[in-house]
């Protein structure tokens, strides 16, 4: 399977340098973009327009830490992004419990309308994303590395699951910071 | 016959005509071209005016008028001329913008918004564009005098998926293959930065007639990579017009006023909001009602909606994930911005002076031409690339209402996501899919793109079948769905549009129908070809009958008048082959006498004398 990495030729890893990845999208996309052949065949035009999507994708998956990391779980055999998530009712107890009780604090100050208590609760949160985040980024580079197997896999699966029910959280501050305001 | 024309029709690299690019705007329309290496706008309506008053009236006969005439007849007949028309492309009747903006009568029950207007047959938005569209095509084809085939149209950067079908379709009804539909901001920005040789971080603040669009770009040597973007594709300055029309009708004391009457206080509000940006006040006269508009009051009256275009400039930055002072300017498109309050709080927003040193009105049609001369040239030697996102999420409907994003905003394209579904019955052979546009939670609250069943998936354990649904947007912004059930590897792949536009079969019989038009097109370039040549004829033979009517003979006069006579009156009628032959009929009038002219002209020169003297 072509991976994101195989579209850069750059070697599968966590880290990544992305003013050198910026460097090469351009480049890339000056050769490849459907607008820059848009004189030429069908067949062509079809190749620049796949070509250009993936690299698009490629891109903005391995541009952004967050997006780079769950995809690197992916090719481990979980994807968290799946609909159904089996993956997701894996998580550990006490994280369930953390999540009722996020999600209880947050309703109540949806409900009284209480934006500075929103935002402190989101610059709590915030810390815990970034706390859950960089777990996962040591994970996975031990992954990457070639050290350890299931448990590895495991454990950057719960750290990421973090991360994803933290950034819904964010958002959902966000959205209720935007209305209030409106 | 226009200078251009001529290396316009030898040009071997240009076997399609000329290609234009064309702003569709909700007030006016503009086609421009690149020629000798500058974009320029092309002269499509009366007194040579660049600007297209993106109007259209249906006239009792089946004819249909486009521009400044037909705006005239607004008032007279407000259910047959349709302005403003891009605000209802690809919405639904009940939307509740379309119900807002509706003095026309509507074809009730219709799945499509369709316009019931004098002559017969009941119109749709799309053909309603596809009306301007063709008007912008002809006059540009009789200003070239070439064909124009090929367009790169321009629609506002937070235009849906819906939005942008229908204006590719417009383009299609009128005859034109379109090269690519980019966003108003992006072309402001090509335009822009080709000509100032720009580099850096800009926004782009685009307030039109009626709809708002903010971009962050990134240029950096030829590549113009828009950030983010974000807008309204429901405010502009139409709605500038209707506040200072609330008031007028207010100040009238009318309350249910008749159509014709909101026609003609929406014609004036428009004059005194024009004018408020020179003058601090003006006076307003609709019939016998005269007030005076303070600059201070307008001002006031439009400001809740200016402040709701800062919300969006502050979510855009924040996407984009810059400062307004890390910005290396902001540039101003788009008539309202004319405005000075609206000035004055993009400087707010910004904190910086904005950029206006192009017209805010031809600067994106000069885009357009600038991209659709790109994209027509054979081997390239540029370095010019435009890398433009998505204005709004793409998703699917999940349990329970909730949008599940497959493709966030601001993703730029092309690009591709796929999702993978599983049944949650034994033996379920089918699976509904909705696809929806936008960024709320619930799936209610977003934009409904596409329904449709997959059906065929071979009957398994609940969870063993697993569908991957993919979604694909175009370098236009417009999606394609498909679908492959993946145990069996039996893949089904079905391409989906959107609900809200017409069918292909539609399309193909509008097409059908407008190839019968297509005979009128060929005679209206001739029409217009054969006055140009008369009235050449007519110029030539006023001065020589001022210059030289002393070489005269006796009768020869009457029969020169009458000639020109004819002439004149056959050039305001649409039959080119008698005015043909009227032209020929004077010049064969005058050629006695005109060969007087130069024959007198020639003794003159050999008796030593210059013919300039003449």
């Amino acid at each position: 399977m072509r991976t994101h990495f195989d579209v850069f030729g750059l070697p599968r890893a966590y880290d990544v340098d992305v003013p050198a990845l910026e460097k090469q999208y351009r480049e890339l996309s000056l050769l490849w973009h459907p607008d820059r052949v848009a004189q030429a065949d069908a067949r062509e035009r079809l190749k620049a327009l796949e070509g250009t999507t993936a690299l698009n994708e490629a891109f903005k998956t391995l541009k952004d830490p967050v997006r780079r990391a769950f995809y690197l779980l992916k090719l481990h055999g979980i994807d968290l992004d799946r609909e159904d998530a089996g993956a997701q009712k894996d998580m550990p107890l006490e994280f369930l419990e953390e999540v009722m009780e996020l999600r209880e604090a947050l309703d109540g100050a949806m409900e009284k309308k209480d934006l500075a208590r929103a935002r402190s609760m989101a610059t709590d949160v915030e810390a815990r994303r970034k706390a859950a985040l960089a777990e996962a980024a040591g994970t996975l580079r031990a992954l990457e590395g070639g050290g350890g197997g299931a448990d590895l896999v495991k454990k950057a699966s719960h750290a990421l699951g973090r991360v994803r029910y933290f950034t819904r959280f964010l958002e959902q501050v966000d959205a209720f910071e935007e209305e209030s305001l409106s | 016959m226009s200078k251009n024309g001529y290396l316009q029709i030898h040009d071997p690299l240009k076997p399609k005509g000329q290609a234009v690019g064309i702003d569709l705007g909700t007030t006016n329309s503009l086609v421009a071209a690149v020629v000798q290496d500058k974009p320029r706008c092309v002269p499509v309506d009366e007194g040579d005016s660049l600007l297209l008053p993106s109007v259209v009236h249906y006239a009792k006969d089946g004819g249909v008028v486009v521009g400044a005439r037909a705006r005239r007849l607004a008032p007279e007949h407000p259910d047959d001329t349709i302005a403003s028309v891009k605000r209802f492309m690809g919405r639904s009747p009940d939307d509740a913008e379309t119900r807002k903006l509706g003095h026309y009568r509507f074809v009730p029950g219709a799945k499509v918004v369709r316009f019931d207007v004098a002559g017969g047959t009941p119109v749709t938005p799309i053909e309603v564009s596809g009306e301007v569209l063709r008007a912008l095509k002809r006059r540009a084809e009789a200003h070239f005098s070439t064909k124009v085939e090929q367009a790169v149209i321009t629609v506002p950067a937070y235009f849906d998926d819906a939005q942008r079908q229908a204006t590719k379709d417009a383009g299609r009804l009128a005859g034109l293959e379109v090269l690519r539909l980019l966003n108003e901001p992006t072309a402001a920005a090509l335009a822009y930065g080709l000509d100032k040789g720009s580099q850096g971080t800009y926004a782009v603040y685009d307030l039109g007639g009626g709809t708002f669009d903010v971009s962050i770009l990134k240029l950096e040597d030829g590549i113009f990579e828009v950030k983010s973007t974000g807008g309204d594709s429901a405010l502009g300055g139409d709605d500038f017009d209707r506040v200072i029309a609330q008031h007028v009708l207010q100040t009238m004391g009318v309350t249910e006023p008749s159509p014709s009457l909101v026609a003609e206080v929406l014609a004036a509000s428009r004059k005194a909001k024009e004018a408020l940006t020179d003058a601090p006040e003006v006076q307003l006269t609709v019939g016998s009602h005269t007030q005076t508009v303070k600059r201070a009051d307008f001002d006031a009256w439009i400001q809740p909606l200016v402040q709701k275009t800062g919300l969006v400039c502050r979510r855009a930055l924040k996407d984009a994930g810059v400062t307004a002072a890390e910005l290396d300017g902001v540039v101003l498109v788009g008539g309202a911005t004319r405005v000075p309050a609206v000035r004055r709080y993009v400087a707010e927003v910004f904190g910086r002076e904005p950029l206006g040193d192009i017209d805010p009105d031809q600067v994106v049609a000069m885009g357009a031409a600038v991209l659709a001369n790109l994209l027509t040239t054979v081997d390239r030697q540029d370095d010019v690339l435009l890398l433009d996102v998505i204005p709004l999420s793409l998703g699917l409907e999940t349990m329970g209402g909730i949008t599940e994003k497959l493709i966030p905003r601001n993703s730029t394209i092309p690009m591709a996501a796929a999702q993978v579904f599983t049944t949650f019955k034994d033996g379920q052979t089918g699976l509904d899919v909705h696809v929806v546009q936008g960024e709320r939670e619930l799936v209610q609250d977003n934009r409904s793109l596409a329904r449709f069943t997959l059906s065929g998936i071979p009957p398994l354990a609940a969870g063993m079948a697993r569908v991957e649904v993919r979604f694909s947007v175009d370098a236009d912004g417009i999606l394609s769905v498909s679908a492959k059930e993946q145990s069996t590897g039996v893949s089904q792949s079905i391409t989906v549009k959107p609900s809200h536009g017409l069918t292909d079969e539609e399309i193909e019989q509008m097409l059908l129908d407008s190839i019968d038009h297509a005979e009128e097109d060929i005679q209206a370039r001739q029409v217009r070809e054969q006055r140009v040549d008369a009235e050449r004829v007519l110029a030539e033979a006023e001065r020589q009958l001022r210059e030289h009517g002393d070489l005269l003979q006796e009768g020869e006069r009457p029969a020169i008048d009458a000639g020109m006579a004819r002439v004149r009156e056959l050039m305001k009628g649409e039959d080119h082959l008698k005015l043909k032959e009227a032209v020929h009929t004077l010049d064969e009038a005058s050629r006695p006498f005109i060969e007087r002219v130069m024959n007198q002209a020639i003794t003159q020169v050999v008796a030593g004398h210059s013919v300039e003297e003449y």
